[in-house]
């Protein structure tokens, strides 16, 4: 049934042809429109979509470091652990520079945080891709929350640790500092950063354009972090402190700028004190004029500690049997070897004549430990290989001179000549009786001075005595340490006794109380300056190191004393004198009863 | 002569209907993440499902709009007032200019432009308005100027066409600085002009002058011209930019999407990264949920409509009729195409939403009524007429038959 009366007049005819093929283009319009939308989308979607896929991926994916947090530093107080480096959670800020609000950033940060801004704005921005920036550090809580309250759009704040110093400047030497860049540096920070700085853990999430994380997406991954440990180290914090102030007034009317002390027990290894003098703020180490300040003296400077070694050379002669300390042997003052005259430092004419060891060692004479030298090789009119060989056994082998010593910090190893290498083996040789000619730090000497009094047990010293684990202290277990017994006990006998001669006169003046078993033994080096020992002495280190414990026991203690001055010659008598105080101070401070 | 009414395009009807669920279920996915991007940016205090909501509303609002043209306002009506809505939707526009140079809080400006009356919870968009004048504008004065047989006539046809279309586009592009409708603006008079009859080659002169005046447009406006560099930008994939942000998330979150898509609620660039999710960037979201075969059924649904709005248009025999049918087609091409491009990064960012689909009330209930319009038009198609092309031209007598041929001889 027609629906409609056509009239077909040619001329509307044709005009709806017209009108149809107009209709047609715009069909074309859509089809042709649509048709390259599709293979663009086929383009984008399928040949490119791993490629955007890896885009998307940059862009939403939150990667956070969860900050593991920094174990404190402990010392002992007596019995009882003390905290003595600290953390407080201070908050750094991250920008994400590519946000464009860049002024209100920098205001931000200027006008609140200031003083805590590390980081060069326009440097910053004018690096091309660059997400995020570490911009301020250190800022306490409070400021942080003023800036946390402008709420500007890619500024983030992190919690960070900073490490605090309720000691002050103590034992600086050996605590060392944290950087700004959260690690380690010198001394226990920088030895056991790897104890203390724990295990980051990290957060890998996809987040929204503020960062938040979302539980969209299937490869999220939260790895916790695992906190630094809390180290205790054996060091008395009462301790060091009465040495250090002991200690800084020694030296101000002494003449040397510098100072270290070393307290050790010598049945143990257990390290009491290690004081490097003076001291620096490590809250404010960047402050410090000259980075050998930061240097432990006693772990990571070789040096020549002189007439010091005249124990190892004494002990080695008495341990092999071919000496005593009633063995006599005749002093002219001065000895030659291989061409060169090696003159006693003290030079009395009564000393000469047919003197014993035990007043050779009194006087420090070096003729007689070049005579004990002489022993070792079974040949005392002269210095022959086996008595080089036999004391490079002892010093290098049995004190384990020139080695590190294994104690958990940072350590220097120095050096022993070879006693069957290079030109004037006989003179080095000669010298090293006297502690010449080798390089050895504090903690070796003392170790190894340990040994000779201990009853002669060489064993590995340690600073760490445990860590704090829910508030307890946990022991600390070394399976890596020595223990060797390379002396008699006679000859560590014999050694306590000449060492205790040493020091009798000390009683007689007053200065060494009654009852106690105190023996030392003084060391005057020269300084090699260009290469060669400088003979007009007008530098010298001065050193001492003694033993403390009640008379007719094995020695508690052993104090080792260094101290010197650019320029300065500082002789062992500025060293002794700092030892009978901190001998006396020991004595009060620990307790140590007499003989009874 | 009366064309006997019969059932309206089915394809149309559901085609229309699905995509507005469609967009429901895209809102609904991301609506709160837009809510969450909102409140931790801005400090506002969005609900979870106040953007579902809202879209809830606009879908309400379009229903009714939607069967108003379709079932109760008769096609014969529309044109009796097509003057008159014509003069209120550029009154509005002009008013909306007055107040935003006046600094008043009634015209509601984003980014420097002022494209809405702003009534508290509501806001009203004269542009969308203006659009559907316009539609309706043209289809009355093409088919008169054609009875009048004064179309191609300078004073009597090019002037009056000049001056409505230049004062709707000042206002729109000048005035709100609403590119997007502009080109939608421009494809309704170049859709309508093309089927009114306009000699082949005036209308190319047009043609060419307006891309003219577009090219000059943005060769001499330096933000205009950003956006250009940006698109080449994109397009050779060189360095991002700020400018290129867009239509980077944009592409990212289609090719992201691959074969079958991330899924409905999985979308992480809806999350604060890609611009517009809600609105015009709505398209490139869904590429993300739904992926390629996605997109691609979304297109040919697109498709779809406007070839059977083609096939209304080819079967109505009264040329108002008929140029009624060609502005809303004119107008959903513009904005599904220009939208589309814009998200591929084919043509430059314009700010265009996607019929039926983008959040935003004003534009989806005026679409849906341009919609409705052409399917009450459906009902009086003639199926003779589709068939036997020859036959189409007959139609051309019930209207009247006084019309003539006369301008072609001009």
């Amino acid at each position: 049934m027609p629906r409609n009366n056509y009239s077909n007049t040619k001329s509307s005819n044709s005009e709806g042809k017209l009108s149809h093929r107009r209709i047609n283009i715009l069909k074309n319009i859509v089809l042709v429109a649509l048709a390259i939308i599709l293979v663009r989308l086929f383009f984008i979607q399928i040949i490119e979509h791993s490629a955007w896929v890896a885009k998307a991926d940059k862009q939403h994916t939150l990667l956070e470091t969860i900050t593991a947090k920094r174990g404190q530093i402990y010392m002992m107080d007596k019995n009882e652990p003390v905290a003595v480096v600290l953390n407080q959670t201070t908050y750094q800020v991250v920008i994400d520079p590519a946000v464009t609000d860049k002024e209100s950033v920098k205001n931000v940060l200027t006008t609140h945080a200031k003083d805590y801004i590390t980081a060069d704005f326009d440097a910053v921005y004018s690096q091309e891709g660059l997400r995020y920036y570490v911009v301020a550090r250190n800022i306490p809580r409070s400021i942080a929350e003023k800036i946390a309250a402008e709420e500007v759009p890619a500024v983030w704040l992190q919690k960070t640790n900073q490490r605090v110093y309720p000691e002050g400047e103590m034992a600086s030497g050996l605590l060392g500092f944290v950087n700004a860049d959260g690690l380690g540096q010198y001394g226990v920070e920088g030895s056991l950063d790897h104890l203390l700085s724990g295990e980051d853990g990290l957060l890998k999430t996809t987040a929204d354009i503020n960062k938040v994380a979302l539980s969209i997406g299937n490869d999220n991954v939260k790895i916790p972090a695992e906190d630094g440990k809390d180290i205790v180290l054996s060091v008395d914090r009462g301790l060091e402190r009465g040495v250090e102030e002991i200690a800084v007034n020694h030296l101000e009317n002494s003449g040397a700028t510098n100072a270290a002390v070393l307290i050790m027990d010598p049945n143990n290894g257990e390290v009491l004190t290690m004081a490097n003098l003076p001291n620096y703020n490590p809250g404010d180490y960047g402050n410090v004029k000259d980075a050998s300040a930061y240097s432990n003296y006693v772990t990571e400077i070789p040096y020549e500690p002189a007439s010091i070694c005249k124990n190892f050379a004494f002990s080695a002669a008495i341990n092999e049997g071919v000496m005593s300390p009633d063995t006599t042997y005749y002093n002219q003052g001065y000895e030659i070897v291989d061409g060169w005259k090696i003159e006693n430092a003290e030079k009395r004419s009564s000393l000469n004549g047919i003197i014993s060891m035990r007043t050779a060692l009194y006087w420090s004479l070096n003729s007689g430990s070049i005579y004990a030298l002489k022993l070792l090789g079974g040949d005392s009119t002269s210095i022959n290989q086996q008595g080089r060989e036999k004391l490079y056994d002892y010093y290098y082998n049995k004190f384990r001179l020139g080695q590190a010593t294994g104690i958990e910090l940072l350590e220097a190893e120095g050096y022993i000549p070879d006693p069957n290498e290079g030109w004037g083996r006989d003179s080095t040789y000669a010298n090293m009786t006297f502690g010449q000619n080798l390089s050895i730090t504090m903690l070796q000497t003392a170790t190894a001075f340990s040994a000779v009094v201990n009853g002669g047990t060489y064993r590995t010293p340690s600073i760490i005595k445990g860590t704090m684990e829910n508030g307890e202290l946990v022991p600390q277990i070394r399976t890596d340490t020595i223990e060797d017994k390379i002396l008699s006990d006679e000859t560590s006998a014999m050694m306590r006794d000449m060492l205790v001669n040493n020091r009798n006169y000390k009683v007689a003046n007053g200065i060494d109380r009654l009852g106690y078993a105190i023996g030392g033994k003084s060391g005057t080096a020269q300084v090699i300056k260009d290469g060669s020992y400088d003979n007009t002495m007008s530098e010298l280190v001065g050193s001492y190191i003694g033993f403390i414990g009640p008379e007719g026991e094995l020695p508690k203690y052993v104090i080792m004393v260094k101290m010197w001055g650019e320029g300065q010659d500082i002789d062992s008598g500025e060293a002794m004198k700092l030892f009978d105080s901190l001998s006396n101070y020991l004595i009060d401070y620990l307790k140590i009863k007499p003989k009874g | 002569m009366k064309t006997r009414k019969h059932k309206s395009d089915l394809i149309i009807l559901f085609s229309t209907m699905g995509l507005m669920a469609l967009g429901l279920i895209v809102i609904y996915a991301i609506g709160p993440m837009r809510a969450n991007v909102l409140n931790s940016t801005y400090g506002t205090d969005y609900d979870a499902n106040y953007f579902f909501l809202g879209q809830l509303r606009s879908v309400g609002l379009s229903l009714i709009a939607f069967f108003a043209a379709f079932k109760w306002i008769p096609y014969k009506y529309i044109r009796k007032i097509s003057k008159p809505l014509m003069i209120i939707a550029i009154a509005l526009s002009v008013l909306l200019w007055i107040l935003s140079l006046a600094g008043s809080s009634l015209a509601k400006c984003e980014l420097g432009e002022c494209r809405w009356f702003n009534f508290g919870a509501v806001s009203f968009q004269p542009a969308e308005l203006l659009k559907l004048a316009l539609v309706i504008y043209l289809a009355d004065f093409l088919a008169r100027k054609k009875e009048e047989g004064t179309i191609g006539d300078w004073r009597e046809f090019w002037l009056p066409l000049l001056i409505v279309c230049g004062v709707s586009l000042f206002l729109v592009v000048i005035a709100q600085g609403d590119l997007g409708t502009g080109v939608a603006l421009i494809s309704i008079i170049f859709g309508t002009l093309l089927i009114s009859g306009v000699p082949t080659k005036q209308y190319l002169i047009m043609l060419a002058l307006v891309v003219a005046v577009a090219v000059g447009a943005v060769a001499t406006s330096s933000h205009r011209m950003e956006r250009v560099d940006a698109w080449l930008a994109t397009l050779s994939g060189s360095e991002s930019s700020d400018s290129t942000y867009h239509v980077e998330n944009a592409m990212l979150a289609i090719g992201v999407g691959g074969l079958f898509g991330v899924g409905v609620g999985n979308s992480v660039q809806a999350t604060g990264y890609l611009p517009e999710s809600i609105n015009d960037s709505v398209f490139a979201i869904m590429g993300e949920t739904f992926g390629f075969v996605g997109l691609f059924l979304v297109i040919a649904v697109f498709g779809f409509i406007l070839v059977r709005m083609l096939k209304v248009a080819e079967g109505t025999p009264d040329l108002h009729d008929r140029l009624l049918v060609i502005g809303v087609f004119s107008w959903m091409l513009a904005q599904v195409v220009v939208n589309i491009m814009a998200m591929t990064s084919l043509v430059p960012v314009t700010g265009i939403t996607l019929p039926l689909l983008s959040y935003g009330g004003t534009s989806m209930i005026f679409i849906a009524f341009g919609v409705g319009l052409v399917l009450q038009l459906s009902c009086y198609t003639s199926r003779e007429v589709i068939v036997n092309n020859e036959d189409i031209s007959s139609r051309r007598g019930v209207g009247g038959t006084h019309h003539s041929g006369r301008h072609r001889h001009s």
